[in-house]
């Protein structure tokens, strides 16, 4: 399993699953997408009352929460831009 | 298949039940689809920060019983995994071992925030789950 992250690692360091950071410190903002799934299936699922439609309703909060976090950096990216 | 049951829980078992074992409460008062997808999702969550940050990024803050107030405002993010369950204690015993290394920086934080957040959900699931017990009689 541990060598299923060799491809992320810089050369030299040697990833022990659990003992050591997975090394993504270059690919820390796609860590932000599964996070983002796992909120969305749970809210659903406590607030939807069938469970048929929460993978619809998930997928569509899913969505929802990365544009408005990329609209957001956006934002803030064009503020610092602005300001400096 | 009907996956509902007519016994009755009281909410504070459901309630404890789901801290115990995330989703479980759901599984108690008959909504076991309910059940399998929160509790699945919130232990993956959990697992995927230790995963990340290292099993460290779970930490039980020093003097926690015997000053908690203090101990907490040290590591505020406690309370959060905490509320994952006893998962959080296993982690955090297993990690005082010296061949687990801390992490630092970014790695550190998303694991942490990894686990918080797994723990926050928990607690949604535990209010929901308690709060059905008791609105619908303990029966799904």
């Amino acid at each position: 399993m541990k060598h299923l992250f060799y491809f992320l690692a810089d050369e030299g360091y040697h990833y022990e699953l659990f003992k050591k950071p997975l090394p993504v410190w270059k690919y820390w903002y796609l860590l932000l997408l599964p996070l983002c799934l796992a909120i969305s299936i749970v809210y659903k699922a406590i607030r939807c009352e069938s469970m048929r439609r929460v993978p619809r309703e998930a997928i569509g909060l899913f969505v929802f929460i990365i544009v408005v976090m990329v609209a957001a950096a956006g934002a803030l990216a064009a503020l610092v831009n602005f300001l400096d | 298949m009907p996956s509902q049951s007519s016994s009755f829980v009281p909410p504070p078992i459901v309630a404890l039940a789901t801290w115990i074992i995330p989703g479980s409460g759901y599984w108690l008062i008959g909504q076991r689809g309910r059940a399998l997808t929160v509790g699945i999702t919130i232990i993956i969550l959990f697992i995927l920060g230790m995963l990340i940050g290292g099993v460290r990024v779970v930490d039980v803050p020093n003097g926690v019983l015997s000053s908690p107030v203090n101990a907490v405002s040290q590591k505020p993010w406690f309370v959060g995994q905490i509320l994952a369950g006893p998962i959080t204690l296993i982690a955090s015993s297993i990690g005082h071992d010296d061949a687990y290394f801390a992490s630092h920086s970014r790695v550190n934080e998303i694991g942490t925030l990894y686990t918080a957040v797994a723990g926050m959900l928990n607690l949604l699931a535990i209010i929901d789950a308690a709060y059905r017990a008791g609105h619908n009689g303990g029966t799904a």
